[in-house]
């Protein structure tokens, strides 16, 4: 498949959204992220998007006050997770810098919430998705976006041609 | 840890274990990994009907009911949305999506138990 894609003509590539929309198994263009181990990519970060909102929203309405920073952490996280896997899924240059954004933001959200829940632990005692570095989800959260940083690489559009 | 737990312990772990098996095979979603999954959903759907006739009779809900039921409403899509997304495109890659399935099902079903009791 990756092969295929490397040996595409000009003109395969510029037959726009087929891949896209039709979701059939043809590399139509380069420009996707939805296709191959990026589907698994989005798949995950589907599943964290869906898990990080139902848990902050059930934080923030039922016991808000207890902790209101790790809880507005939590929606933030929560809104990053669906960012990154709106934007993993759509083709084209300007959802390539959402991912890339969304996906550093993940990196850097996760490194330090997790320090600060390791070091200053008497400031984050509420659970939030980072907590020492999403333990409680298999530091899934902490791999996800070290695997999602080197699939945007890899996967990064080609420059324009003058 | 009820039998309802144990069913899906057992059922998601031969499901995605059968599908990382098929994909790490380089093989694309076939019959064999979609009807793994298709167990994995008739299971929730037993924990489900279980858990009604269960409430209708009487018993209660230790923890919060809407945060189980939601729990249980969410892991009951997982399935059909991971199926739709695998044979939209059938390759390798998809068999470890259906793979995920079984053991997100595996850890809905521990907290749902955790809820319950």
């Amino acid at each position: 498949m990756e092969e295929a894609n490397k040996n595409m003509t000009a003109s395969e590539q510029r037959t726009g959204d087929a891949g896209t929309t039709g979701g059939a198994a043809g590399p139509t263009q380069r420009d996707t992220r939805n296709t191959g181990p990026g589907r698994l990519l989005i798949a995950v970060y589907a599943v964290f998007a869906l898990s990080a909102t139902a848990r902050a929203g059930y934080q923030i309405l039922t016991k808000f006050s207890e902790a209101p920073f790790a809880y507005v952490l939590s929606a933030f996280a929560a809104a990053v997770y669906i960012v990154a896997t709106i934007s993993l899924a759509k083709a084209g240059r300007t959802w390539f810098k959402v991912s890339v954004t969304a996906v550093l933001v993940e990196l850097i959200g996760v490194l330090v919430v997790g320090a600060l829940s390791l070091f200053d632990a008497a400031n984050f005692p509420h659970e939030t998705v980072w907590s020492l570095f999403g333990r409680g989800y298999g530091f899934i959260p902490l791999l996800l976006p070290i695997l999602g940083l080197i699939w945007l690489y890899r996967r990064r559009p080609a420059r324009k041609q003058a | 840890m009820d039998g309802y737990f144990y069913i899906i312990l057992v059922v998601g772990l031969v499901s995605s274990l059968l599908c990382a098996g098929a994909g790490i095979l380089k093989k694309a979603p076939n019959d064999a990994t979609i009807l793994s999954v298709a167990a994995v959903e008739v299971s929730l759907l037993v924990y489900l009907v279980g858990s009604i006739v269960r409430v209708a009779t009487g018993e209660r809900i230790a923890g919060e009911p809407w945060e189980f039921w939601g729990y249980l409403a969410t892991a009951l899509l997982l399935p059909v949305g991971a199926v739709y997304w695998a044979i939209l495109e059938r390759t390798r890659w998809s068999n470890f999506v259906l793979a995920a399935v079984g053991v997100t099902a595996l850890v809905m079903a521990a907290r749902m138990n955790q809820i319950w009791y």
